[in-house]
């Protein structure tokens, strides 16, 4: 077979309604789609402050099909734990429940609650859609910004200069029993990733890369293939992490300059051709401490 | 469950303090108003269908094989090609040369696929004549695959045919120069057995011209003259004429396929670079002789279709290139061969192919006991009444075919340059509507002008299923007839596979044999072939632009096909951006 025949692997209906307030283009509510696709209807959603506060519709909208609970910045693993154990009281054990954050949510102010929860082995899985700033607010950048980009808080005369933060190595610190990167460009890896998560027991981890056209400055078109530019690029690396110990690639990334990735989104469009070597150096860098992981574990 | 289940109850009791809770959907925010570009489903032409010269709905059947619907994949292919067992044998494919997936890995092997169906067809008995729904009655000069494909189509559309043929039997070039070899007679009779048995009168051994006048086929409503190219071109050796051993290539292959084996002594030259030159070499290596080919320019500029050009050499043709044929050796005043003269290439001719010129006082001289010219064909149109315009020996048409004189159309080896079994087929056709066109006009019908470009396949041959308004097999969301090309295309949802390559006869106990030579694919292979195509331009439900759409505004519709919300789409173009065919086009018309 040569064309995949990628609707055979993806369940058929919306639990996300149409009229939410994503920006045109925007990967996010694609991410929770799919999601909520491979979950199926016995879900909660737990939304910490972040753009899908916003995507979910103002009171009294919501634009899922599921039951949601909009919760405080950091509070997103905190929460989400508390009402997996408020089903569990009342007799119900199999709804499955997720914390829904965004990058600045998880790497920043939710870091604390997300450890803390991970730590406990907390049964519900914790899912950062990573937008690479606090976009929602208007672009600050988090420590999921990109080194070199442009944020309003790293203006283009003094882009972000530290390198983004390795939030799956610090997931895999905690033992977790699965952790996952995942991409709206492959979204049969993403779908049974996600469900390879229901059937796990205990606290997991998805980080989910989703392209924003106004925060990375691309046209609406594009999200798709920045986000599959990533992985073939190796700049989001698509893993798996089980118990913390085994690493695992579950595409292929035949790697390739990071130029074109760089050059198509504005939010770079300062760098010079030197700083883009040195990110390419970054991302090569990490590509070989990954590859070590995979192969030995650690 | 609904929103309303889950939420509640709030349990005021136990005092825990209400909270807000969202009742209702987005569905009521007409998030499409914020879009200034939307997207609009239109389906394209796949470049393969632009490129047949017989105009094939290929990406239309190659989809219906991948559905697991083969014998609709058959009807689609012999509705636009009467002789597709004949054309996936011989075809020089030039729509494999248009394939858009060899912009991905190899191009579809679309001749094999093609051939498949042909022989599964040519397995079934014929389908009942046509209804005969028009008065009028045409004749047919010719029965090759010029002539057979004008007939076949015009019994389709209900006319009275009858085809005149100067040989024995029916199939033009097909029976009288390409040797069995490649296209065995058992296929042939039978792919002529069922255009026949669309109702057609055949008159064979019926030279036009000499055997009955031109005045009885004036006689009827319309002519379609097909006679081919069929007078071998001198060989402007010095002194040739006298010598028997020097003949020309067609007349060679014409007695070799009529089941004839001269004997041509130990070493033959073969004059020429093209399919004839490639026929004769071939043959008379099977009756035994060792034969070089000589050819005035490089392999490169050579007419004939490379995999003929292969199979020769493994066969073990030799090949003499850059030389050209001046007089004849004698010793004694008996023949022994012939003198060459060395050519090099020069400037770029007409055709574009560098000409050949001779290197001044360069020549040799090569031993042979027989040569055989191929050079090239001309038409005999000695025939023809003089009011029929000709111009450099070819009959003048317009793209219907119709000469200068109203009632005769013409196609085929007679108008074409350059010549082949696909053209043929297609003028064949071509010439069927515009007969068919001039006949309804001249009854009195309202016709309006033939919508040509319509008709055609993006800018390819024409479509007899669209001529005659009948269904599509193929569901079509508001196609634009546009041919698609790679770029528009996005090539990230496809992976490579190999080509799956004919299967041939090991050449090495060839050379006495007349069996065929390309066994062509078995029929899973076929089938595999087939779901390598891409499905260029057309949608084919993929459902990727449902799974991309941020916004959910797609949906499924009843019929199969897709819907587009626009209340709630809003424009971002994902859905055409990432639709792997190109089969969504975006645009500002209509907001
Ligand atoms: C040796 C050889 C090999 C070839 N190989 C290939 C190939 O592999 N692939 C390919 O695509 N093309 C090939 N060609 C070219 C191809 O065969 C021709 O382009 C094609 O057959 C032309 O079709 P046609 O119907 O115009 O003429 P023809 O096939 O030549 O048919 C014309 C018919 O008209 C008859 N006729 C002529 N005058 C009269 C008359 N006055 N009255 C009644 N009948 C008459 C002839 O007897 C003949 O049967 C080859 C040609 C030759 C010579
Ligand atoms: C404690 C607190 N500080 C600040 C805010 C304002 N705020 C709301 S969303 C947001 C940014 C969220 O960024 P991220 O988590 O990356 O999600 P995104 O909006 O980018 O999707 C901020 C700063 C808040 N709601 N609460
Ligand atoms: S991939 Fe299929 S539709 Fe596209 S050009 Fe090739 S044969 Fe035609
Ligand atoms: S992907 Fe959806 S929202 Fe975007 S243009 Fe297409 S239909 Fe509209
Ligand atoms: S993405 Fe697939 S389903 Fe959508 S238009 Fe293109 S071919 Fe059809
Ligand atoms: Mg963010």
């Amino acid at each position: 077979m040569s064309q995949t025949i990628i609707k055979q692997h993806i369940p058929r209906d919306d639990l996300l309604a149409s009229g939410h307030l994503a920006c045109p283009g925007c990967a996010a509510p694609i991410a929770m789609n799919l999601v909520l696709k491979a979950l199926g209807p016995e879900t909660m959603v737990v939304l910490p402050a972040c753009c899908w506060s916003i995507i979910a519709g103002p009171w009294p909208q919501s634009s899922l099909r599921v039951p949601l609970f909009h919760t405080a910045f950091e509070t997103g693993a905190a929460v989400a734990s508390g009402i997996k154990a408020g089903l569990v009281a009342r007799g119900d054990t199999e709804t499955t429940v997720i914390s829904w954050a965004g990058d600045g949510g998880t790497f920043d102010i939710g870091l604390q609650a997300l450890s803390g929860a991970a730590e406990r082995n907390e049964d519900f899985i914790y899912i950062c859609y990573d937008n690479e700033a606090y976009m929602n607010t208007g672009v600050q950048r988090s420590s999921a910004t990109p080194w070199g980009a442009w944020t309003t808080t790293t203006p283009t005369n003094d882009p972000e200069h530290q390198p983004k933060k390795d939030i799956m190595a610090i997931m895999a610190a905690h033992r977790i029993p699965y952790a996952a990167t995942a991409s709206v460009a492959y979204p049969v890896d993403l779908v049974e990733k996600v469900k390879k998560a229901r059937t796990i027991r205990g606290t997991r981890f998805l980080h989910i890369l989703a392209p924003c056209p106004p925060g990375w400055k691309t046209q609406n078109d594009e999200t798709i293939d920045l986000a599959r530019m990533a992985v073939e690029r190796r700049v989001f690396p698509l893993m798996e992490v089980e118990n913390g110990g085994t690493w695992r690639f579950t595409v292929d990334h035949p790697g390739g300059s990071i130029e074109e990735y760089i050059r198509r989104q504005a939010r770079f469009k300062h760098l010079t051709d030197r700083q883009v070597e040195i990110i390419q150096d970054e991302v090569d860098a990490r590509w070989g401490i990954l590859s070590n992981r995979v192969e030995h574990g650690t | 469950m609904s929103e309303r289940d889950v939420t509640k109850p709030h349990d005021t009791g136990r005092k825990i303090p209400p909270i807000a809770i969202s009742e209702t959907s987005t569905l009521v925010n007409p998030t499409g108003s914020w879009k200034y570009i939307m997207p609009r489903y239109e389906d394209r032409v796949a470049p393969c269908n632009a490129g047949c010269p017989v105009g094939i709905d290929i990406e239309g059947y190659m989809y219906l094989i991948g559905q697991g619907r083969l014998q609709e994949a058959a009807d689609l292919l012999v509705r636009e090609n009467p002789m597709p067992a004949v054309t996936g044998r011989v075809c020089h494919h030039p729509c494999e040369d248009s394939c858009n997936r060899a912009s991905l890995d190899e191009a579809v092997a679309i001749h094999s696929v093609e051939r498949r169906l042909g022989d599964m067809i040519l397995a079934a008995p014929p389908p009942p004549a046509p209804e005969r729904t028009r008065e009028e009655t045409v004749a047919v000069i010719g029965s090759g695959p010029a002539g057979l494909s004008c007939a076949c189509f015009l019994a389709r559309l209900g006319y009275g045919v009858t085809v005149f043929e100067a040989a024995a039997e029916a199939g033009g070039m097909l029976r009288l120069g390409i040797p069995e070899y490649r296209l065995p007679r058992a296929i042939l009779d039978r792919q002529i057995e069922r255009i026949q048995a669309a109702g057609i009168d055949l008159r064979t051994s019926t030279r036009v011209g000499t055997d009955v006048p031109w005045a009885e086929v004036d006689a009827f409503d319309a002519v379609f003259v097909a006679p081919g190219a069929h007078v071998g071109k001198d060989s402007r050796i010095d002194g040739a004429e006298s010598v028997s051993a020097i003949r020309p290539g067609l007349e060679f292959l014409k007695e070799v396929n009529a089941g004839g084996r001269p004997d041509l002594g130990e070493r033959v030259i073969v004059v020429g670079g093209g399919n004839t030159a490639m026929d004769c070499a071939r043959s008379a290596l099977r009756l035994g002789a060792d034969v070089t080919v000589l050819y005035r320019r490089t392999p490169r500029e050579m007419p004939a279709i490379p995999q003929e050009v292969r199979e020769a050499k493994q066969e073990g043709v030799e090949f003499e290139f850059l030389a050209a044929p001046i007089g004849v050796a004698k010793e004694g005043g008996v023949f022994t061969g012939i003198t060459c003269q060395r050519m090099e290439l020069g400037e770029p001719d007409e055709s574009g192919r560098r000409r050949p010129v001779p290197i001044e006082g360069d020549t040799f001289t090569t031993k042979a006991d027989t040569v055989l010219t191929a050079i090239g064909e001309d038409c005999d149109l000695s025939f023809l009444p003089g009011d029929i315009g000709t111009t450099w020996g070819l009959v003048e048409v317009d793209e219907l075919g119709e000469s200068t004189s109203a009632t005769v159309f013409a196609g085929g080896d007679v108008v074409d340059m350059p010549r082949s079994v696909a053209d043929a087929l297609g003028a064949g056709k071509r010439a069927a509507i515009g007969i068919d066109h001039f006949l309804r006009e001249k009854a009195g019908e309202d016709v309006g002008e033939v919508p040509l470009d319509d008709l055609r396949f993006g800018g390819g041959n024409v479509s007899a299923l669209r001529y005659s308004k009948d269904a599509d097999p193929i569901p079509r969301e508001a196609p634009v007839n546009q041919t698609v090309t790679w770029d528009q295309m996005n090539p990230h949802h496809f992976q490579t596979a190999p080509r799956h390559e004919d299967h041939f006869h090991d050449a090495i106990d060839l050379r006495s044999a007349f069996g065929e030579t390309n066994f062509g694919l078995s029929q899973k292979e076929a089938i595999e072939e087939a779901e390598r195509c891409l499905n260029c331009g057309v949608c084919n439900r993929c459902e990727l632009c449902l799974i991309f759409c941020p916004d959910m505004a797609i949906s499924r519709r009843e019929d199969g096909g897709f819907e587009i919300d626009m209340r709630y789409c809003k424009g971002c173009g994902l859905c055409a951006a990432e639709c792997p065919r190109g089969a969504v086009t975006m645009t500002r018309e209509g907001i």
